[in-house]
């Protein structure tokens, strides 16, 4: 079985799914309370941000492998070209949120409003980078750039498949894109964060941010692919792709969860060590009114993965690598909510202040929308069910596409010249395992 | 690892090499006379060891008064030079550690000497510390422990007190690692030697017979210690950036300074593993173990960490401009236009300019143009952290003690003093112990020898090419 059915009967379960995060979406939009449809926009936002980074950074590291001559992924390369693949109605996704911008249906991030900008000296310092233009054309121009580097990848990969040969000229030419990829992808990729994610709460920095989120988008990546590895494997494709690949995979998910605590530590420890306002607010905020997001998000993508997969038992056996990969899956999308709900909820209640200003209700109704930012916030405080619907709505469409692209083309690509290395992967040899390893 | 080898990887050892010749190829520097080369240089070194001796005898006699250091800047070549060495001293542990963990192949060609030179890289970095006490008599006082001094203890809350701790860990550990990959190969000097030298490898190959439970536990243990050391090898660097980005200075409280430090680390130890292993393997005449392959796959790695560090100080540059914060903004302005500006401009053609031309084939492979990267790297990272220190240090909050530096002919000494002990030490390591891991190579052979892989390979079973 080296070519993917995607059943009519998956299909349907996959749309339903669809369905209800669109049903969650409406309900979000219609029954929320904050101004300008705040909750309704941040996951919106949140989603978008967190599916298409993942199929962004896979794409990085695959041309990460490719660079650095990695042979073990050869089999199942087609999954990560096809989880790339979602950049596309990732950026569609983002276009709603453009359009949304430029005809003022949200507010979604506070540099967005002139009045605030203009009698803000920090925002109109920051204006020249945060401000529409930017946010569209960054957008456009540089998820478009990285869906050209996804599709050339893509159409050397299926060309080798059709016409590779002893010379191996469409892996020679797969080097050079992927290496090209790489640095662009790695400045490229921090501006749009500081766009999509930092900028929501648009008075805090850290230089640090890039490469945390991306870290967090990684180890998400890492975990989905196990996920549909094991889950094409029960279906009786992948024969091939052994627990010896799935360890390495295991072992990337477990490594980069140690790494993305590590820029945690050192983005949370410089700065409650140095102790300065501007900063500490990120976290002040936070660590009181998001107690349980706050810990949780170091319990579920730290605690959680690092017990379980420290073994190397566990990174071979179905069921620990299922049940860490859902954690650490649902933990970095938590991760993603805690970076942009507060600062969200933040800005809500300014544009809630602002007006009521307006509206001639004076300080009292302004004082009251302040004081509220202490209390509980539907879809804010914590991700309420609209919140998990929309997600598993948008992990539907994510692995509809996903899936879709996957019969586009054979599951194994041929005349890769790692292909071999791949066939024979082994990592570790056990004595007395009980089933055969890979040795043809 | 796999036992089917991609038609495209190079082999890793040239020559047709068998079991034998390995032995002998790289046993050989370690039995016979020294060459004039090596008398030549270890010459220059010990003069270097020398003058590092005297320069330290004089800060010691005279007092750190003999430096340059003034009340606004209080940290100049010292503290320079010792993030320049325990940077140099990450390239070891990472490509033993690390790179094991990947199963890397390549790394068996340069990890011994990689090693060795990170735990001198180490040493020459833990001088400074201590000298730039002043009162180095007291050095004791860095060590927690229940004291006669009253309630006076160390400051735990201090990222420097974490140095102490995170340093003489890295350097047991590393120091572990280097030693339990020479207990085989010191066993097979031992076995080709006679007299007092037997009797000596003896003693130091801890009776290694080579007996099949020893390589059993010694594969158990590498892997321990790689495993170990790979948060070693992030810490240590850590932490030292920590000494600085804690701290609310402008230009030193950042939080990318962790991960940026630490592959500015890498970067500059391949940089000096370049440097050594270029020159080691024409005077030792190992071409055929440190081949083209591995100096290109190192400068990949330059060329990679060389990027990353060039992300990290325009995304510092960058950041410091949107932060809107004033100070910030103006310690960037005073980096690059201020009185320091040549250093700025060598820490950026250095470090992330320069080793652009890595991407072309060509340069990679070749010898002249790695050399000189690599010593271009080593000027641009030492640039980089006398960027961070004394560029920093020289414009504070109060312009009215604003001042400027130069170092003395101590500091000066010291600097190349420890170059001098650097150099030194290595020089004799490559007389006593086999400078890449004979019992490694032998196991990468039949995978990556040229008479079984690559362009010259006969047909032979385990070099075929794919299954199917």
């Amino acid at each position: 079985m080296n070519q993917f059915t995607f059943e009519s009967k998956q299909k349907t379960v996959l749309l339903s799914f669809m369905g209800l995060g669109l049903l969650c979406l409406l309900l979000t939009f219609f029954t929320d309370s904050q101004p300008m449809h705040m909750r309704f926009w941040t996951n919106l936002l949140h989603n978008t941000v967190f599916f298409t980074g993942i199929a962004f950074i896979i794409l990085f590291f695959l041309a990460a492998n490719i660079t650095a001559w990695a042979g073990w992924y050869t089999l199942f390369k087609r999954v990560w070209e096809s989880m790339a693949s979602f950049m596309i109605p990732g950026l569609a996704l983002f276009l709603v949120i453009i359009a949304g911008m430029w005809l003022g249906w949200h507010e979604l991030y506070h540099w967005m409003d002139a009045d605030t900008v203009a009698n803000d000296p920090v925002l109109a310092g920051k204006s020249s980078f945060l401000n529409k233009n930017w946010y569209t054309f960054g957008t456009l121009i540089i998820v478009g750039v990285w869906i050209f580097f996804a599709w050339k990848l893509r159409q050397l990969s299926l060309e080798e498949d059709k016409m590779g040969g002893p010379q191996f000229s469409q892996h020679h030419r797969m080097r050079i894109w992927a290496a090209a990829f790489l640095p662009l992808a790695g400045f490229s990729s921090a501006a749009l964060i500081w766009q999509w994610v930092m900028s929501v709460d648009a008075h805090w920095y850290s230089t640090l941010f890039a490469w945390y989120s991306a870290a967090s988008w990684f180890v998400a990546a890492g975990a989905f692919t196990i996920l549909l590895l094991i889950w094409l494997k029960s279906k009786g494709y992948y024969s091939e792709v052994t627990k010896e690949h799935l360890h390495d995979v295991g072992k990337y998910v477990f490594a980069f969860s140690v790494f993305w605590t590590y820029l945690w530590f050192s983005q949370y420890m410089l700065i409650w060590y140095a102790n300065n306002g501007e900063e500490t607010v990120y976290f002040q905020t936070r660590h009181q009114q998001y107690p349980v997001l706050f810990y949780g998000n170091l319990i579920l993508n730290f605690v959680m993965p690092f017990l379980i997969l420290m073994r190397n038992d566990t990174k071979r056996k179905n069921g620990t690598l299922i049940f860490a990969s859902l954690i650490v899956f649902f933990g970095h999308w938590i991760d993603y909510f805690l970076m942009i709900k507060p600062g969200a909820l933040h800005t809500a209640h300014e544009l809630a202040a602002a007006h009521g200003a307006e509206a001639a209700h004076g300080a009292e109704h302004a004082a009251e929308a302040v004081h509220h930012a202490s209390n509980f916030a539907a879809g804010f405080t914590i991700p309420g069910l609209l919140e998990i619907g929309t997600m598993l709505g948008f992990a539907a469409l994510f692995i509809y596409v996903v899936l879709n692209k996957l019969t586009q083309a054979p599951l194994v690509p041929a005349n890769d010249p790692y292909l071999g290395e791949s066939e024979h992967h082994q990592v570790w040899y056990e004595f007395g395992e009980d089933e055969e390893v890979a040795h043809h | 690892m796999s036992t089917v080898v991609s038609p495209i990887r190079e082999p890793l050892i040239e020559g047709g090499k068998t079991y034998h010749d390995i032995t002998e190829d790289i046993a050989a520097p370690t039995e016979r006379t020294p060459s004039v080369a090596w008398v030549l240089a270890f010459m220059v070194a010990v003069s270097g060891l020398a003058l590092y001796v005297f320069c330290l005898g004089w800060t010691i006699w005279n007092g750190i008064g003999t430096w340059n250091l003034n009340r606004t800047i209080g940290w100049g070549w010292d503290i320079t030079n010792f993030v320049w060495w325990i940077g140099i001293g990450h390239a070891g542990t990472l490509i033993s550690a690390i790179l094991l963990l990947f199963r890397q192949k390549w790394r068996t060609g340069v990890n011994r000497a990689a090693e060795a030179m990170t735990i001198f890289a180490v040493m020459c970095a833990g001088q400074f510390p201590l000298i730039h006490m002043g009162r180095i008599w007291l050095a004791f006082f860095i060590f927690p422990y229940p004291n006669t001094r009253g309630p006076l203890w160390v400051n735990f809350n201090s990222p420097l007190l974490w140095d102490v701790f995170a340093i003489s860990t890295y350097f047991t550990v590393s120091l572990l690692f280097w030693y339990t990959g020479l207990v085989p190969d010191l066993a097979t000097l031992r076995d080709r030697s006679k007299g007092l030298r037997r009797k000596l490898y003896d003693f130091f190959s801890f009776g290694w017979t080579g007996s099949a439970k020893h390589w059993q536990r010694w594969e158990s243990l590498s892997l321990v210690l790689a495993g170990l050391a790979t948060p070693l090898v992030l810490s240590v660097h850590t932490i030292v950036s920590f000494d600085f980005a804690t701290s609310v200075i402008p230009g030193w409280h950042t939080t990318i300074f962790p991960p940026y430090f630490v592959a500015g680390a890498i970067f500059s130890g391949f940089a000096m593993v370049q440097t050594l292993m270029v020159l080691t393997r024409k005077v030792l005449n190992l071409q055929e173990y440190i081949t083209l392959s591995h100096i290109e796959s190192m400068n990949k790695v330059i060329l990679v960490t060389g990027s990353i560090v060039g992300v990290a100080y325009l995304t510092e540059l960058f950041i410091a401009w949107y932060s809107g914060y004033i100070y910030e903004q103006f310690a960037f302005y005073n980096r690059v236009f201020g009185p320091y500006y040549w250093a700025y401009i060598g820490m950026m053609s250095c470090n992330v300019l320069s080793p652009q031309i890595f991407w072309f084939k060509k340069i990679r492979r070749s010898i002249f143009w790695t050399f000189v990267m690599s010593i271009f790297v080593n000027i641009g990272m030492w640039f980089e952290r006398f960027v961070i220190i004394a560029t920093t240090l020289a414009r504070d909050y109060l312009p009215s003690s604003w001042s400027y530096y130069s170092p003395t002919w101590v500091e000066i000494g010291l600097f190349v003093g420890t170059l001098g002990l650097f150099f030194t030490l290595y020089l004799i390591f490559v007389r006593v112990a086999p400078v890449i891991a004979i019992a490694e190579v032998k196991a990468i052979l039949k995978s990556a020898g040229d008479q079984f892989t690559g362009a010259k390979a006969q047909q032979h079973e385990g070099a075929q090419q794919q299954a199917h």
